[in-house]
């Protein structure tokens, strides 16, 4: 289809838009645009499920290109797209966020999601200071992949913003915590926090100076 | 099963009633209404009564000792009333109604139209919510529903019988008079230039059906009933060949005195949809109701786009 037939389709009205609000197709666009400008490197590709829901939990510093950075890595392992919690709900910034698969970061939310088979990106905590931490992860903030029973992912984000240059490092599914009620959630949470921990420990073995 | 359909001379409640007078489970139905049923209904005992008359409305609830009650006479604002008068008439009905039969002791079960504007659509608050999400309305009309769910709620309690909450997405299709379907049917749609959100509709075909698979079923339960899929309300505006126009804010008020004498009145809950969007999980309704809608939200668009008419407000008439 020519790029002046698709947009003709557009302008009629005939596009795909989920509840969400995001548009596969612009999703789409902007990732082919993104292929060109950022260069990532990932291991672990094999833990993306090919289908079904997952709970993709990322470290961050600044938070801005994470996001970006883990999604095209799993288009590159799984060629599926994703979505990411954290969307700024305010006019004007609110509808385009949505169209490239920008969701507000509530339980209801991400558990909606889950429930009908999507890749959810959940950022930890920031950590402005150091790269080599893993951030905070709030016990119900892994509530929804419990209750819907979506594996969740532990990733490590390592690179920056000014070389393009990213490595995405995701780790196996966090274990299922033994514990029930709200000390499962606390565990999940921990478990998750400490798997992103090690694959940062992992990238960044701790050095010697005499080493 | 004795049935009694309040709301029984809107579309939704002509389709329901029509789909109980062909099962051999209902051995008496009847309704009441404002309006006669829009089709004749061979088994339909009606009523012809304004909610607002209270001692009107008692006889024929005692007199037909109703099993189950199927509430559907909730007045959406601008839809055929004004919203004054269509709080006082959904509030009146429920209350009346629902009271009167659980104090007559022979009923089993209870069905109530409700919506999924309960959710509200707060800053924040989640883009699809789930029946767990605790209701937080932001418009009149939403208060009113989730008055109507109190209001059987306690019914239900004290008759000790099961109320089955249907939160329906806006029903749409041919004869339906939507406030959402003749904005969408201006020749110019007043849209936000600021945000394009999406909302989820239900076909008023499958919501009759959703009705009458609650009424069968009887669950104890609140169920969201949406067609699959959404639209933003731009692209609903274009699926029907229409022209979209961006507004940016003050000149709404405007907007909405013009529509309203272009007869397509813009009530608070249809301002908020265009502005915030809404939609909501229905992925429970198959477990629940054992049903679910077969036409998908853009499909219920572009038929309601298709459809001939969309009845326009009525005058309306003093309560006696």
């Amino acid at each position: 289809m020519s790029v002046a037939e698709a947009l003709g389709r557009r302008a009629r009205g005939d596009l795909e838009i989920d509840p969400w609000g995001c548009d596969a197709g612009a999703q789409d666009l902007v990732d082919a645009v993104l292929r060109q400008v950022i260069r990532v490197s990932v291991s672990g590709g094999d833990h993306v499920p090919k289908k079904g829901a997952a709970l993709v939990v990322a470290n961050r510093r600044f938070g801005v290109l994470e996001p970006v950075a883990v999604g095209r890595a799993v288009r590159q392992v799984a060629g599926r797209r994703m979505r990411f919690t954290g969307l700024v709900d305010v006019a004007p910034f609110g509808t385009p966020l949505r169209r490239l698969g920008t969701v507000v970061n509530r339980p209801a939310e991400v558990a909606s999601l889950l429930r009908s088979g999507h890749l959810v990106g959940l950022p930890l905590a920031m950590q402005l200071n150091s790269r080599l931490r893993a951030g905070n992860l709030g016990p119900e903030d892994v509530g929804p992949a419990l209750e819907v029973g979506a594996p969740i992912l532990p990733v490590a984000v390592i690179g920056g913003e000014v070389t393009g240059r990213w490595a995405v490092h995701i780790g196996p599914p966090v274990p299922p915590p033994r514990s029930r009620g709200p000390l499962a959630l606390a565990d999940a949470a921990d478990a998750t926090q400490q798997a992103i921990q090690a694959l940062l420990d992992e990238a960044f073995p701790p050095r010697w100076p005499w080493s | 099963m004795r049935v009694l359909v309040t709301g029984v001379g809107g579309e939704l409640g002509t389709r329901v009633a029509m789909l109980l007078d062909a099962d051999r489970r209902v051995d008496v139905l009847a309704g009441i209404d404002l309006v006669p049923p829009r089709r004749s209904i061979a088994s339909l005992h009606f009523t012809e009564v304004d909610p607002r008359d209270r001692r009107r409305l008692l006889a024929p609830v005692r007199e037909i000792e109703p099993t189950a009650i199927v509430h559907l006479g909730v007045y959406e604002p601008d839809a055929r009333s004004s919203p004054r008068v269509a709080r006082e008439r959904t509030s009146a009905n429920t209350r009346t109604v629902l009271g009167a039969a659980a104090d007559l002791g022979s009923l089993d079960r209870i069905v109530v139209r409700s919506g999924i504007e309960v959710y509200g659509r707060a800053r924040g608050s989640a883009t699809v919510p789930d029946e767990s999400v605790p209701p937080d309305p932001t418009t009149p009309f939403a208060r009113s529903l989730l008055e109507v769910e109190r209001l059987a709620a306690e019914a239900g309690a004290a008759a000790d019988v099961p109320v089955c909450t249907l939160r329906m997405a806006p029903y749409i299709g041919a004869r339906v008079p939507s406030p959402l379907a003749r904005y969408l049917r201006l020749p110019v749609v007043p849209v936000s230039a600021l945000a394009d959100p999406t909302f989820s509709v239900l076909h008023v075909e499958d919501a009759a059906k959703a009705v009458v698979a609650a009424l069968l079923a009887g669950p104890d339960d609140t169920v969201n009933v949406v067609a699959p899929g959404a639209v933003s309300v731009w692209q609903a505006a274009r699926l029907g060949g229409r022209v979209p126009v961006p507004l940016l804010g003050p000149e709404w008020r405007l907007v909405r005195y013009l529509a309203d004498l272009a007869g397509a009145p813009v009530p608070d809950h249809l301002l908020e949809l265009i502005h915030r969007g809404r939609t909501a999980d229905g992925g429970r309704a198959r477990e629940i109701l054992g049903v679910e809608p077969r036409r998908t939200t853009r499909a219920s668009v572009e038929a309601a786009q298709r459809s001939d008419t969309v009845p326009l407000r009525v005058v309306e008439r003093s309560a006696a």
